[in-house]
């Protein structure tokens, strides 16, 4: 076979789209396999379809259809409609919010004109809650804008069950007792509450939420970790049965750089009292050790393992952060734990039984030069 | 200082009425706007100064009136019109005391930076994409110019890997739209790279693209998707050593995908509907856009496009452009792509994700504009009072690194040897023999080096100029100057010779070192010329205390291992540059590629037109 770089497109199936708990999405925007099987129909239905997708075009590139469902079954309480909360309202209602309801008691004076783009003279003197929901209609007829003529702090103290609506509050320009008093009744309905102040040229924004989960589907450093300082026996073999001496030029530029990691760190250990680089100098001097291999300037290989080398030098066993979650007491689970810790609670057996105190692999393997053969076996290799 | 300030703004969009809201609300009483664009549907979601109503109206003008309903005593200037237009010269922007870029496009920007430097005006630049955005100032003297750090060009396409070994379904979009497109509904003129021979020199037309005469429509729509997608194919695999190394494609017939459109001769799908915007999608009940078609669905539907574009559309034929608004077209690249793909074993896409490709399309939101267009007015204001201590580069990104998720980062010093900004002389290896004026004033002059209306001059002898207001004769002469090869110009350019060149409403100037030279790299050197001399700054801060620092280089060595570096330290920028120009995260489909914008303010730009059809040509 000639050598070909292989990469991790062609090998591993595409990932699955992000999955957001709880949420259905709406079937007009979702993938939808029904047909008309009538070509008006067909046309009433792609017009009815096709606004709110032209309209919000640009965004779907980022979050999607599910991410738009989210936002469409979402409804937002504003308290206070001064220029922060107008300024927030905007983006949510532009991005097509389910619905926004806006308590504010106050009315329109002079002070608020030319100072909230919302609002102008012929505002004046009316409530600024029920001027601002009617531009806020104006922005998108498909948010359902509403509004409370009430002063939060009274909303608050008197009917905090108005509260449980909603999928998110958003306090602005509230003193510290009402957030306060807020916070405990959003907590207690677990709502979102997200607080914000603005002061001239600074601003706060505190967002209170109990714990939820967050997937994150596309990691930005996957950790494409294959225990290098610890191989598993499969791959120790595979690393054993490649020559990576061998002087065939073609055959040396396509050693996997994951190969000659794994032998040079065995190398270095021999040499080490069996431990591996870990001090600043060492590890400068196993980069050296790997740069000694290489037989010419072009091998990307090698430029991969000098890159990759840190690697070797990983503590072994697990991290603090995993240690803090596995010993968390939620990992004691029954059968109103979440799914999270349901897989943390089996994370957790598997450390202390088939892991031997190390965290299971991931199962793939990043992409490297190398000789298609040579990464077909090594994927058959991974454990299972 | 806001109240006295004399602003110009150029962009009316995305960034632009975010800035516009921003400025009347931060009490700026004078400023005027330029926007050559009209207000389209999928503006909507963001540039919140525009209704549905006001579609199609320019947006400088509805920017204006928005603005003037809640702040109805400022002054706004709203100018319908190109930035790059004559009447905006040197005078012009002379008059302001700062300029704000809300652009979406590289052209533009070099423009205006152009001419901000030769007005010594300052301008702060801007730019977004999905949740990244960047805010930058420019003073002359002072900062780098916005052409200081050369601008990653945008991504092209080697003429092989399009017409014969595409491997990604970007390269089938382009294909479809470059080619096959191009062939049968644009300008029959431009040069095209696709195959025009028949199987069997049976007919005896030159073009086999052609239709016959009185040919009937679905068969010649038929005889077309036969040729390109079966016979080129076929041909394509004759070559073994092309395929020596790679997966061998399938032709693809249309007695395969669609055997019972071949017996239906003649008559077509339902599309007796006379609604305003023809669509295959809709004759053929294919209502969601988001779904994968199969392959043939695919073939249905690049059949009823192209039948919908004869029918429908025939006045167009020969005059269009692939433009991602046109439903139409649309459809019928993508479905052209899709199964040029199927042939060569990559996966197919969803008309969404097609038209993201296709038409470049940058994914955008309010809010991202919203925070850029704050940080715009905070250093206008820096500029207007001359705070240059506290000038910042601010950087906002998606995550926050080192729990910073806007990075302010000090501004560098100018590039001495940026040929807009300082005097260096460029060098341009080129064949003097061989090469024609008009190649290197298309490939270099205008695209490369971003001037509008040059003029050349060697020594004393002006060989070309462009623009209005030239006699018959001059026109004349400089048109034969154009096809002439350098070595055989007026003032003939052989190595050594020194180019000038000119664009005077850019108020730039530069001299072009020639070296002759005979060998060109096909692959890496397609133009068959190459400018340098222009090379990236060492990077020197202005720090606090007003003293320049110069970076050690090792100090701007990428780590290894996995620090972050203090945003404050040189080096810094460098690693938010590549930070920023990774754009795997950007967008939900994974597959689609977006390459960069044509429609909202961005910071990797380009003007993909140009540079892609020059590359297939």
């Amino acid at each position: 076979l000639a050598p070909t770089s292989a990469s991790r497109e062609q090998l591993h199936a595409r990932e699955g789209g992000v999955a957001i708990p709880h949420l259905v999405p709406l079937p007009l925007l979702g993938r939808s396999h029904r047909r008309e099987t009538t070509a008006s129909a067909a046309m009433a239905a792609a017009a009815a379809a096709a606004e709110p997708k032209t309209k919000y075009d640009r965004q779907l590139r980022i979050w999607g259809d599910q991410g738009q469902a989210a936002l469409e079954k979402a409804s937002i309480c504003l308290l206070n409609c001064g220029p922060t909360g107008t300024e927030a309202l905007k983006n949510l209602v532009l991005g097509g919010i389910g619905s926004v309801t806006v308590v504010d008691g106050s009315k329109v004076e002079q002070s608020d004109l030319g100072n909230n783009f919302l609002l102008d003279e012929g505002c004046l003197g009316q409530s600024r809650a029920k001027s601002i929901c009617s531009f806020l209609q104006e922005l998108n007829d498909a948010v359902k804008a509403k509004y409370v003529e009430e002063s939060p702090a009274t909303m608050i103290d008197t009917n905090p069950s108005f509260f449980s609506q909603f999928t998110v509050v958003l306090a602005t320009q509230l003193p510290e007792s009402s957030l306060l008093k807020l916070d405990s009744i959003c907590r207690s309905a677990n709502i979102v509450l997200v607080a914000a102040r603005s002061y001239g040229l600074t601003g706060l924004v505190r967002v209170s939420i109990k714990e939820h989960c967050v997937i994150e589907s596309k990691p930005d450093h996957s950790l494409d970790d294959l225990r290098l300082h610890n191989p598993w026996p499969e791959l120790k073999q595979f690393a054993k049965s490649i020559d990576i001496c061998d002087k065939d030029p073609v055959v040396h530029k396509h050693t996997p750089y994951i190969v000659i990691l794994v032998r040079l760190a065995e190398k270095w250990a021999d040499a080490h009292d069996g431990q591996l680089p870990s001090t600043r100098q060492e590890k400068r001097e196993f980069k050296d050790l790997i740069r000694a291999h290489m037989l010419n300037v072009d091998e990307d290989n090698y430029k991969e393992a000098v890159e990759s080398s840190y690697k070797v030098s990983v503590t072994p066993g697990i991290s603090d952060e995993i240690r803090q979650i596995i010993d968390d007491s939620s990992s004691e689970v029954n059968f109103s734990s979440s799914d999270f810790w349901v897989l943390v609670a089996s994370l957790k057996e598997f450390i202390a039984n088939e892991g031997n105190g190390e965290l299971p692999l991931e199962g793939t393997i990043p992409d490297m030069t190398s000789l298609t053969e040579v990464l077909c076996k090594l994927t058959k290799d991974l454990p299972s | 200082p806001s109240r006295a300030a004399k602003v110009l703004m150029v962009g009316a969009g995305g960034i632009g009425c975010e800035l516009l809201k921003t400025l009347a609300l931060s009490g700026f009483s004078d400023i005027h706007v330029i926007d050559l664009d009209t207000i389209e549907v999928s503006n909507l979601n963001r540039q919140f100064l525009f209704r549905k109503s006001h579609v199609g109206q320019s947006k400088a003008h509805v920017a204006r009136d928005a603005i003037l309903k809640f702040r109805p005593n400022i002054n706004i200037e709203s100018h319908h019109a190109n930035v790059k237009d004559a009447q905006f010269n040197v005078d012009f922007f002379k008059q302001f005391n700062v300029v704000l870029n809300g652009l979406d496009n590289l052209d533009a920007r070099r423009h205006v930076n152009r001419l901000c430097l030769a007005a010594e005006v300052p301008l702060v630049e801007s730019g977004t994409t999905g949740f990244l955005g960047q805010v930058t100032v420019h003073v002359k003297g002072k900062t780098e110019c916005y052409e200081c750090q050369p601008k990653p060009i945008p991504k092209s396409y080697p003429v092989c890997t399009i017409t014969s070994t595409p491997s990604k379904f970007v390269h089938c979009i382009v294909w479809a739209k470059e080619l096959l497109f191009a062939k049968l509904f644009g300008d029959k003129n431009q040069d095209n790279d696709l195959n025009v021979h028949s199987k069997d020199g049976s007919s005896s037309k030159l073009d086999v693209f052609e239709r016959d005469v009185d040919e009937d429509l679905d068969q010649y729509a038929q005889r077309i998707y036969d040729h390109v997608f079966g016979y080129n194919i076929e041909v394509a695999l004759e070559n073994e050593e092309t395929w020596k190394n790679r997966r061998r494609p399938n032709p693809v017939y249309i007695r395969d995908t669609l055997p019972e459109a071949v017996k239906q001769n003649g008559s077509s799908w339902d599309c007796s509907n006379d609604h305003e915007e023809p669509s295959a999608m809709a004759s053929l009940g294919l209502t969601n856009p988001q779904e994968i078609w199969t392959l043939a669905e695919n073939s249905r539907v690049l059949l009823e496009a192209f039948k919908l574009f004869f029918e429908k559309r025939e006045k167009e034929i020969g005059n269009l452009v692939f433009d991602k608004d046109d439903q139409l077209a649309v459809e019928f690249v993508t479905a052209a792509a899709n199964i040029r793909a199927h042939s060569f074993g990559i996966p197919l896409h969803s008309l969404f994700e097609a038209k993201g490709v296709a038409g470049n399309i940058v994914h955008a939101v309010a809010t991202t504009n919203a925070i850029i267009a704050g940080l715009i007015v905070i250093e206008a204001i820096k500029v207007l009072q001359d705070d240059y201590k506290n000038y910042r580069m601010t950087y906002c990104l998606e995550h926050p690194t080192k729990k910073l998720l806007l990075m302010p980062v000090e501004p560098f010093e100018p590039n001495p040897s940026c040929y807009v900004c300082s005097e260096t002389p460029l060098l341009l290896d080129v064949n003097t023999k061989v090469t024609k004026l008009k190649e290197v004033i298309d490939k270099i002059i205008k695209s490369k080096l971003g001037m509008n209306l040059p003029l050349v001059m060697i020594g004393s002898t002006l060989v070309f100029e462009d623009g209005d207001g030239l006699e018959e004769d001059e026109a004349a002469n400089y048109a034969l100057n154009l096809e002439k090869v350098l070595a055989e110009l007026p003032a003939p350019v052989i190595n050594g010779t020194k180019l000038t060149v000119e664009d005077f409403q850019q108020e730039l100037s530069c001299s072009i070192n020639i070296k002759h030279r005979e060998e060109f790299d096909e692959e890496k050197e397609p133009d068959g010329m190459v400018l340098s001399g222009w090379s990236a700054p060492v990077e020197k801060q202005i720090n606090s205390n007003g003293e320049n620092k110069s970076a050690a280089s090792s100090s701007s060595a990428r780590a290894t291992d996995d620090t972050v570096e203090d945003p404050s330290k040189p080096g810094m920028k460098r690693k938010l540059d590549e930070l920023l120009e990774t754009k795997e995260n950007c967008d939900a489909s994974s597959s689609a590629q977006v390459v960069e914008d044509d429609d909202d303010c961005t910071m990797l730009d380009g003007n993909p037109a140009l540079i892609k059809k020059k590359r297939l040509q």
